[in-house]
């Protein structure tokens, strides 16, 4: 499986590939938090579309970039969640509180 | 050689015994990934002893367990402290920590194998109280609980790490008919939505052959029976009928092995 990375495609619009689980998001997390206070974007995207394997860890992640984005009073979009972990969502009530799109 | 990835765990030629005895003799019994399998059979008969097999807890005497590919009794202690990691049990007393509250209970086996930060720990611990519907119930302690509510708390403590395979060991026990509801409809929620396999070791058949995907009925050192529910329940093998219907004298014997009765009253002097 590839590295878990967390990149700036276009301003405001960050790629989460790789396998998100309990050891790969703790530095995820670290790099999210950097890179979201650095944008200048007021709209902040973040696309799922390369992440290959998650768990309730990749969730959790998307919890705090959305906290981030929310206290900086910025907005939020996640595309391309998975179906693996809109499933782990669905059971943990969080597709009503996570910004899904596309 | 690795094992077929159809079955989550394989038990090849197991035998197992305690002192003399044989719980197991040269028994082949798989598990289907991502289906719910039952383990049925009359207490005593070992089935406690199987999951504690396949989490390595125990070895077997002759024999393979293979989990995920990999077969246990090789494993050095670091290799099985990682596999047990995509291992949950839920046990039989729940085994909460008395001194713990509901939050730090379901919080424990993040803190002790991840190196997650408190944000991130407190949002999986609320994820998996919700899966149980017992996020209000996290600032409680386990004496404040019922005992159905202590079985979710401890279904959420399993599920925390995101097992593979989550293990229940007679998880319908001293459950009042709606727990006992509420119960049978998580594992079954959670099995199939976490893309979990479930093992259940239990003698409630009702409840268990209700969920089952597939079942095995254990005894008298062997495997008496195995099929789905229908299966079983038209099975004419009189040791199945006899486990199925509830009979209390048959093939399998209502009395343990023991010594002529008469020459135990009369025959000693």
């Amino acid at each position: 499986m590839s590295r878990s990375t967390l990149s700036e495609k276009v301003p405001g619009v960050y790629a989460l590939s790789g396998v998100l689980d309990h050891d790969s998001v703790v530095e995820l997390r670290k790099e999210g938090q950097r890179l979201l206070t650095a944008s200048t974007a007021s709209s902040i995207v973040i696309d799922c579309e390369d992440v290959e394997h998650a768990n309730s860890a990749g969730l959790s992640l998307l919890l705090a970039f959305q906290r981030d984005v929310l206290s900086a009073s910025k907005t939020l979009e996640i595309w391309h969640l998975p179906d693996e972990m809109k499933q782990i969502a669905g059971v943990c009530g969080l597709l009503d509180i996570l910004p899904l799109s596309h | 050689m690795s094992t077929d990835s159809t079955y989550a765990v394989e038990l090849r030629g197991v035998t197992f015994k305690r002192g003399e005895r044989t719980i197991y003799d040269n028994v082949d019994i798989r598990i289907p990934r991502g289906k719910v399998t039952g383990i049925m059979g009359p207490s005593g008969s070992g089935k406690t002893t199987l999951l504690r097999l396949i989490a390595a807890q125990l070895r077997p005497d002759r024999g393979e367990v293979w989990v995920n590919g990999v077969n246990l009794p090789t494993l050095t202690r670091s290799e099985l402290f990682d596999l047990r990691k995509q291992m949950g049990v839920l046990f039989q007393s729940g085994a909460l920590f008395t001194d713990l509250d509901v939050f730090e209970n379901v919080a424990f086996p993040l803190r002790v194998h991840t190196k997650l930060p408190d944000e991130m720990i407190r949002d999986i611990v609320l994820m998996k109280l919700q899966a149980v519907g017992l996020r209000g119930a996290l600032d409680l302690m386990p004496d404040e609980l019922s005992g159905g509510m202590k079985r979710r708390v401890a279904l959420a403590r399993a599920i925390a790490l995101d097992p593979q395979i989550l293990m229940y060991d007679e998880p319908f026990v001293g459950q009042d008919p709606i727990a006992m509801g509420v119960l049978v409809r998580l594992i079954r929620l959670l099995n199939d939505a976490l893309g979990l396999t479930s093992i259940i070791v239990s003698h409630d058949l009702a409840e268990t052959a209700s969920i089952a995907d597939y079942l095995y009925i254990v005894g008298d050192t062997q495997v008496l029976g195995q099929g789905t529910p229908a299966e079983l329940k038209e099975s004419t093998d009189p040791r199945v009928r006899q486990f199925i219907k509830g009979i209390p004298d048959g093939p399998v014997p209502f009395h343990f092995t023991a010594a002529d009765y008469r020459e135990d009253l009369l025959g000693r002097r």
